[in-house]
Order: structure tokens, then sequence, then C-alpha cells
């Protein structure tokens, strides 16, 4: 059985990811990239997904962006040392929970309209798969938001945290685990395919991987390319397509259950850069969609929601036997 | 394994395909007086007659509804393994004499083809319910319907001397076998069967109220003027809903076969009440067919009953179907307008 899903409800942007209210935490991430480039830099020559010689695509903020031209994913072009790259993300991580960003004030709307759907979803596929109290393997940079959420849902039976900035010492743990998820992991990783493989490794033969991430192919990110702000390292680092990202996990072994992008912030996104940026270029369709009512634009993100062309992107696959 | 399949129209062909799927059968043998042999692959025999039942290791009835019965009974005497489509006969008299033919044979496999609960909406649906993520089970509403089409009056389906009834014993049954895949066993509380548009003595239209042992009422529109063709299946629980609609089919004219998941909203969300997040599962594939064939072909295999479309299923829906004749014919027979 295969699958895509869509979701039907709203919240605005402004109580996820303002972004006005990010501008200060994005130019922290962007200084900090710089500064750990400083201290070493890799550059890559070949796609994660495919091998493929990767392509120029532009610049943000100083740092270089390359595309993988078999996919068409973005990937930030030089990269330091991975133990500098795991600071790097574990300073940026400590920087979001802290105080002296949005975060803290919206992370009560973030709880209720990006953590607990991701449960729900999660929680959903384990029914539908006819897996129950399973164990679950989370990678995620510590200390995670969602952990203490996914053990406070006893939905699971064990909820093993994996620091994927550790993964040359992550315990062994080789073919135990029913479940992985990598929400928004594999968008910041040093290695994506070395994370994949990693977390393969914990899973069981018919386990489960449940993957998130903000996808290049999506609407806002196509549209926008360079000027997306939300587009910037470390956070995004990776940013695949959907299409990247089905051949990244076919490529470890996994047979997709699920391929969706259920995502309802595309337009608004658009429409809040525009807002703040008014010479953003934009074709006469798109300038008429976001003249036009929320009702008009709702429809339209039904439309990408449904053909998967939004930019969050969730998959699940299945480890095969 | 070598298979006989009674009957190659629509459903004797998809089974057919199902069979070829497989890799542990052998000779697949076709008896229909119609079937051509280069076209079907397959020998085609023009009449039960002519059947070596020796070599014969299970049956596939896919006939028109008049013969199924005596095609089922003789199957089941020759070779004790029998897959039946949908409805298991005409009437309550046609199944109950292929029950008493299987209750005669000790060890005997019998499967009726109700392949609609096996589609992923519906099994998907099933394990959400299960699994106890929406609560207890409050009612269930289902429309199944088409449009009928330039022939419809032309057809056996319509002709109540082969048939045996109208939409309700030929489409409007898979819906009823949902319910009771949901809910148990139902009874009939009310019904209404109309001839309104086709005029072929057979109701085009069906509406039937059930209850479960627990009072659980389910509702079902079983129609052949639906203009749209629609498939939809309404589940509300304590919890929440799932509403699963439009069907995988060769023609697609059901729609993308999809499961919207809602859950209740309690008081003290932020939302506003009556318009709960929901989440739909658009599915690509349905392998509903595939399924069934290989519970039959397991079932032989291990010398088990089968699974699914049991004699017991197939019992029960029948007693609705008789049931809902039965009232219908009481308050005023079939309604002709």
């Amino acid at each position: 059985m295969m699958w895509s899903s869509e979701t039907r409800r709203t919240f605005p942007l402004s109580s996820v990811k303002p972004l006005e209210g990010m501008t200060p935490y994005r130019d922290y991430c962007l200084e900090a990239t710089h500064e750990s480039l400083r201290k070493s830099a890799l550059r890559r020559e070949e796609s994660p997904v495919t091998g493929s010689r990767l392509e120029a695509f532009g610049e943000i903020a100083g740092l270089e962006y390359l595309r993988c031209p078999d996919t068409d994913s973005l990937f930030l072009a030089s990269l330091p040392d991975t133990d500098t790259w795991g600071d790097l993300l574990k300073d940026v991580n400590r920087h979001r929970q802290s105080p002296t960003t949005f975060h803290a004030e919206i992370a009560p709307s973030r709880r209720e309209n990006v953590h607990l759907p991701k449960l729900d979803w999660i929680q959903s596929v384990l029914v539908l798969e006819g897996l129950h109290t399973p164990s679950l393997v989370e990678a995620s940079v510590p200390s995670s938001e969602f952990l203490p959420i996914l053990r406070e849902s006893r939905i699971f039976s064990e909820v093993v945290a994996l620091d994927e900035t550790e993964l040359a010492g992550a315990p062994k743990l080789s073919g135990q685990i029913d479940a992985a998820a990598l929400l928004e992991s594999l968008d910041r990783a040093h290695d994506p395919a070395l994370l994949v493989k990693v977390v393969a490794g914990y899973l069981r033969p018919g386990g489960l991987i449940f993957v998130t991430s903000l996808v290049s192919s999506g609407f806002d990110f196509a549209l926008l390319g360079k000027r997306n702000l939300y587009l910037f390292p470390p956070d995004r680092t990776n940013c695949f397509s959907l299409t990247g990202l089905e051949v990244l996990l076919a490529r470890a072994g996994f047979e997709l259950l699920e391929v969706s992008t259920p995502g309802v912030l595309d337009v608004e996104i658009v429409r809040a850069h525009v807002e703040r940026d008014p010479s953003i270029p934009l074709s006469v369709f798109e300038r008429q969609l976001m003249a036009r009512g929320g009702e008009v634009q709702g429809s339209f993100q039904t439309f990408l929601q449904q053909n998967n062309m939004s930019s969050f992107a969730r998959l699940v696959g299945r480890k095969k036997r | 394994m070598n298979c006989l399949i009674f009957g190659y129209g629509y459903m004797g062909q998809i089974r057919h395909e199902a069979l070829r799927r497989r890799n542990d059968i052998g000779d697949v043998i076709i008896v229909d007086p119609a079937a051509n042999s280069s076209e079907a692959n397959a020998t085609v025999l023009r009449s039960a007659d002519q059947v070596r039942w020796d070599n014969v290791d299970a049956a596939f009835v896919c006939t028109p509804n008049d013969v199924t019965a005596d095609l089922c009974v003789e199957s089941l005497k020759r070779c004790g393994r029998v897959f039946c489509e949908k409805p298991p006969g005409r009437n309550w008299d046609d199944f109950s004499r292929i029950a008493a033919a299987a209750d005669a044979i000790p060890g005997h496999i019998l499967s009726f083809g109700f392949n609609h609960r096996l589609h992923p909406c519906v099994q998907s649906a099933k394990a959400l319910i299960a699994g106890g993520q929406l609560g207890d089970i409050l009612y269930i509403k289902g429309t199944y319907g088409k449009s009928g089409g330039a022939r419809y009056r032309e057809s056996w389906r319509n002709k109540r001397e082969v048939s045996g009834g109208g939409i309700l014993l030929d489409q409007g049954i898979h819906m009823l076998d949902i319910f009771q895949f949901f809910l148990g066993p139902l009874a009939v509380a009310d019904a209404v069967l109309i001839d309104s548009f086709w005029d072929c003595g057979v109701e085009d239209n069906a509406f039937v109220l059930m209850r479960g042992e627990q009072g659980v009422p389910a509702f079902l529109h079983s129609s052949a003027t639906l203009w749209k063709h629609t498939f939809r299946l309404e589940i509300g629980c304590r919890d929440g809903y799932v509403v699963a609609s439009g069907l995988l089919s060769k023609t697609g004219s059901y729609g993308r076969e999809q499961l919207v998941i809602g859950k209740r909203q309690f008081e003290d969300e932020a939302l506003a009440l009556g318009n709960p997040r929901e989440e739909v599962i658009h599915f690509d594939r349905d392998d509903s067919w595939d399924k069934e064939v290989q519970d039959f072909i397991d079932a032989i295999k291990e010398g088990r009953p089968s699974t699914h479309g049991t004699l017991d299923e197939a019992r029960s829906v029948m007693k609705l179907i008789r049931d809902a004749y039965a009232i219908s014919e009481r308050m005023k027979g079939l309604v002709h307008r």
C-alpha cells in the first residue's frame, strides 16, 4: 500500500515561524556558520543523493549553495569538519531554545501546530501498519524539543535518542528498533546519506522510518529561490527536493509507504516575503494569487498538498526485509 | 494448484488476472460458452459437463446469479474448495442451498467475494478504529451508487429472474458487508426500496436502516441513479470520525480513493468548534483482489477456513437483504413511480 496525505487545518505563519521574528535568529545562524567555516571548510563536490557532480546555484549571505542536477536538491557548498559542525548545530540549538529568540514566545503554538500533528501522524501510521507500542529512535541535536513529547505520549515502549552530531560514537543497537524519526534532521546533516544508513542500522527489517523536511521542490522554495529567507544554514544546509528524499531513502534500502507534502504555509510564506520586499519578481499569475483572498489561497494550498508541491514533506519508509 | 473459473465476464477476468500474478498456480481452465481461448490464453470449456474434476484443486464461480448456487453446490461436492463471487445466490433460498452443501462436506473451504472490505480506505479505517484512536463507533452511514448506463435495462443484473434483485443485491451488498465488518451482525429496522427511474422491475434505489447488537445504527443508500458514481462511508465515533470515499477502480469513475480522519474538538481547544483539523490519506494502489485470492489459496494450502468472505459473513449479509426485501414488500411492495 502506498499513500500520500493532505492536512485540512490552518494556522498563521506567525504562530509557528514568523518571518520578521525569525530574522535575528537567521542572522545568528549565518554568522555562526561563517565562523565555523573559518575554522575548517571542506567543499562538497558530489551530490549526497546521486553522486553526480554538483552545479552552481547561488549565494545566501555570502554562503554558496550548489544544486544536484539529477534531483534539484540544494546543498551548502562547504562544510567544516564533523566536530566543528556538531558544535555549530548544538550552539544554534541552544540559541533557538533560549529566551532571546522568538521561539520561546510561540512555543505553545508550535507544540499545538507543529509537534502534536507530527505525533498524531506517527501514531496513525503505526496503527495502520499494525505496530503497537513499538520502540523508536529519534535522531536529533540534543536537546530535542520533540523527545519529551514522544516520551510523554506513551505510544512507545522505548524512545532512544540518537545524537545526530555524534554518529561515529552512536551506540550499537543493530536491528532492534521498530521505528525511527528524522524530523528535519536531514536538512542539517553533515552527511545525510550516512545519517540514513546509521538509522537504518538501528531498525529491524520491516521497521519504519519517519522523515519530515522542507523541500526545494515545494512552492515557496521553487518560487522564491535564493530570496527565500528560510533557506539558510545550518538549519537548511541541505534542502532536498521531494525526489531527492525519495532517492535517498530508496538507496538506503527503504520501500516508500508515504510520500506527501501536507504543508499549509507555502502561499503565506510567499505573501510575507513579497510584503517585506515588493521588488521580488512575480509572474502575472503569482501576483493575482497573492492579491486574492484567503479562500482562493487556501484552495491553491490544497492543490499544492494534493499534488506533492508544497514545501513541507513527510515520508514514511519501510526497511526492506 | 489447478483452478477452474466458471464465467469469464468482468469478474472472471479479474480473478484470472489475480491468479496469473501468483507463482503457485498451475493450469487455469475457463468454463464459459462465450469465452475465447486465445484471448483468455487458457483452456476454455463450453459447459460444466466437460470439466474433469480430478484435475481441479479449486473452483471460482463468477457467473450470473441464476446459476451461482448450482455451480457452487456442484463445485463443493466435486472438489470442496470454492470461491464464489457476490452475491451468494439470487436470494435466501439459493444461499441456503449453498450453505447446506457446505455443511455436508467436512473440511470444505468456501469464500465469497466481498473485496470492498479489503480496499485500502476501508482497511485503514478499520485499523484506526480498532487501534482505539477514535473511540467507540456511534453510527455508520454508507452511500454506494452508480449511474446505470446506456445498457442498464438490458443487463442480466436487472432482470429479476436472473439476478434475484436490483442494486441492493448487486452493489449495496458490499456496503452491508463493510457495515458488519465494523459493527458485527446487524438487524434491519426499516427499508424503502424503489424502482424510481429505470423501470426494470427491480429496485434502483434502496434505503436501509439497521441496528447493531449494541444498538449502533447504520444506514445505507444503494443507488443506480447516482449520476455521479459514488462510494462514501462515514463512521462517526466518540472521539472523531473517518470518511472513506472514492474507489481505486479500472475506470477511476468513483474518484480518488481516500480516507479523511478527523478528531473531535474539545471545549478547551482554541480552534473553532465544528471545524476540526483533518488528515486526508490518498491511496495509490488497490490490492484487494490479490489479497482476497491470496487468503483463499493460503486457506487451501494451510487447510484452514478462509479469513474473509466466510460462510457466516455471507449468511449475515444475505439475511439483511432478505429482511430488507421482506419489509419493502410488506410496505406496499416495490414502489413504482
